[in-house]
């Protein structure tokens, strides 16, 4: 992606060249900081990146909320309507999906450029930690902006698990999308890869329909889709799905980091 | 000189300079066209990953859902509002084709005019016409989304078969198309985030939700969305023996619609280079 090459050129370029290559705690969190601001500001720069990160959670919200409106009701499913599922549903999938897509780009094109960083004196830890957080920002928003679509047609019984369980499901996303990017560093491949993945998951983890299948729990979206119904329908924190959802984070972020030392340590690609 | 230049210099004529010089007519605007497609066909052959995910990502996505799809029975609409009850499986596997397949061409549609506008512009400086460059892209966009109706349907088969495969497939990669048409707009008038975030959100909603045959009195929305004939044509021709062409002429005609919409913004970006 144009914008995180250049951010990333822009990060490497004199004050990158002059960081030292074991820096002290402060010089290392300046140099995180410089990385993150870096990709931010390459990211604002299109002005239409950050309104697609406002607008579109509220296309996706309505726009599932008005296409299940016409449903019949699923059996064992106790909600006011459909059309409230599917704003539900919705919301779920604008975090993950803008998520996933935000780590995709952030990662694909980047490996290269941040090898190049590693020369001026960053090291693998700092970079993976400035492109995460810039990531993590950005699923942030998507988390804070899809929760008060929400709420502005179906007001959530507990707004702040709501909101985290959005920031969840985004995080996860932001995560296997700066996966697939690393693994598959071309924009067709990656895309068509994260978007069988994202309808995939979310459709069978949605709740809609009655899938009994221990495989569902390996899908990213599965604790955060019941830790959200549980916290806009009954205002309940489920700790167990809490704690399983940020066990998958965990694994999740190794994962990434293991394959993104793989990757720039060996000239962008995985050996 | 490589294949695809040699391709290139034929198809434009030996000087490939302004306006052409190979073959005027009808054999001419035909023979480029095909060149350009060949062109088009070698670039994908060049990218084996695109190849296997074109395979692999149908296969997975198909084979799994009506996998674990529970077994129940749901009544739906089909053929001019005849009411038949099939097994959620067999529902939700016919409109994952149609599905896929828009998943599929709205993705390559988008990129594949991303990609090409900077090589398109300098074809037709050397005496390409826009509409050849343009009817390639369509051809190839074909492609993407017959190899994606192809792998879906045989997966497809473990669990149910169209009624009517002939018809079934055609809806299908008309479903494709249109959405092709739609990523290439995208891809003229979007950037690239923009236009994935378009095509990763539409096509499932569309078909998915929108144009589910278990809902009878579908929102108004639902009659303009690219999804609207070529899933109707697809649930017809999966559930009944006796097939409806009055969708699948609507959704022809939604292509043509669509294509001359794309076209003239394809004209308009190669003016403008």
């Amino acid at each position: 992606m144009p914008e995180s090459a250049s951010g990333a050129n822009e990060a490497g370029g004199p004050s990158g060249a002059r960081a030292p290559t074991s820096g002290t705690a402060e010089s290392r969190l300046r140099r995180l900081r410089v990385g993150v601001g870096s990709h931010v500001r390459a990211f604002v720069r299109t002005p239409l990146n950050v309104a697609l990160l406002v607008i579109f959670p509220v296309v996706v919200v309505e726009g599932y909320g008005a296409a299940m409106a016409a449903f019949p009701r699923f059996p064992g499913l106790a909600v006011e309507s459909m059309a409230e599922m599917g704003r539900v549903n919705g919301a779920v999938y604008a975090a993950a999906f803008l998520a996933g897509i935000l780590g995709l780009f952030q990662s694909i094109g980047a490996v290269q450029a941040d090898e190049r960083l590693r020369v001026c004196g960053y090291d693998r830890a700092e970079l993976f930690a400035s492109r995460l957080a810039a990531v993590g920002l950005g699923a942030a928003l998507v988390a804070a902006v899809s929760t008060a679509v929400l709420q502005w047609r179906v007001e959530p019984a507990a707004p702040m698990a709501a909101f985290g369980a959005l920031t969840l499901a985004a995080l996860l996303y932001g995560l296997v999308g700066m996966l697939v990017g690393a693994v598959l560093p071309r924009a067709l491949e990656g895309s068509l890869v994260l978007v069988f993945l994202v309808d995939f998951d979310d459709f069978l983890s949605s709740g809609l329909v009655d899938v009994d299948s221990p495989a569902l729990k390996l899908l990213p979206l599965h604790y955060p889709h019941d830790l959200f119904r549980a916290a806009v329908f009954d205002g309940a924190v489920a700790t167990s799905d809490a704690l399983a959802g940020t066990a998958y984070l965990a694994a999740l972020f190794v994962a990434a980091l293991a394959v993104y030392v793989g990757v720039t340590g060996q000239g962008g690609v995985l050996s | 000189m490589s294949r695809v230049e040699r391709d290139a210099r034929e198809a434009t004529g030996s000087g490939g300079g302004h306006g052409g010089s190979g073959g005027p007519g009808e054999t001419g605007f035909a023979r480029r066209v095909a060149a350009a497609f060949a062109m088009g066909l070698r670039e994908y052959a060049r990218t084996p990953v695109l190849l296997a995910l074109l395979v692999f990502l149908p296969a997975y996505f198909v084979g799994l859902l009506v996998y674990l799809l529970p077994e129940s029975s749901v009544p739906i609409e089909a053929a001019g509002a005849e009411t038949v009850v099939v097994q959620s499986a067999e529902l939700y596997g016919i409109l994952l084709v149609p599905l896929t397949s828009a998943l599929v061409g709205g993705i390559a549609g988008l990129f594949l005019m991303l990609n090409a506008r900077d090589a398109d512009g300098r074809l037709v400086v050397a005496g390409y016409r826009p509409s050849q460059l343009l009817l390639a892209r369509v051809g190839l966009l074909a492609v993407a989304a017959g190899v994606a109706v192809g792998v879906s349907l045989v997966v497809l088969s473990v669990e149910v078969v169209p009624e009517r495969l002939g018809w079934f497939v055609a809806a299908s990669v008309l479903a494709g198309l249109t959405y092709g048409l739609f990523g290439a707009l995208a891809g003229l008038a979007l950037s690239r985030l923009a236009g994935v975030y378009f095509l990763l959100f539409a096509p499932m909603v569309d078909v998915f939700f929108f144009q589910n045959p278990m809902v009878s009195d579908a929102h108004w929305l639902a009659a303009c969305l690219p999804g609207r004939f070529v899933t109707e044509a697809a649930v017809d021709a999966g559930f009944s023996a006796s097939v409806s062409l009055e969708p699948l002429g609507w959704a022809v005609a939604y292509l043509v619609g669509v294509g001359v919409v794309t076209g003239v913004a394809y004209y308009r970006s190669m003016r403008l280079g």
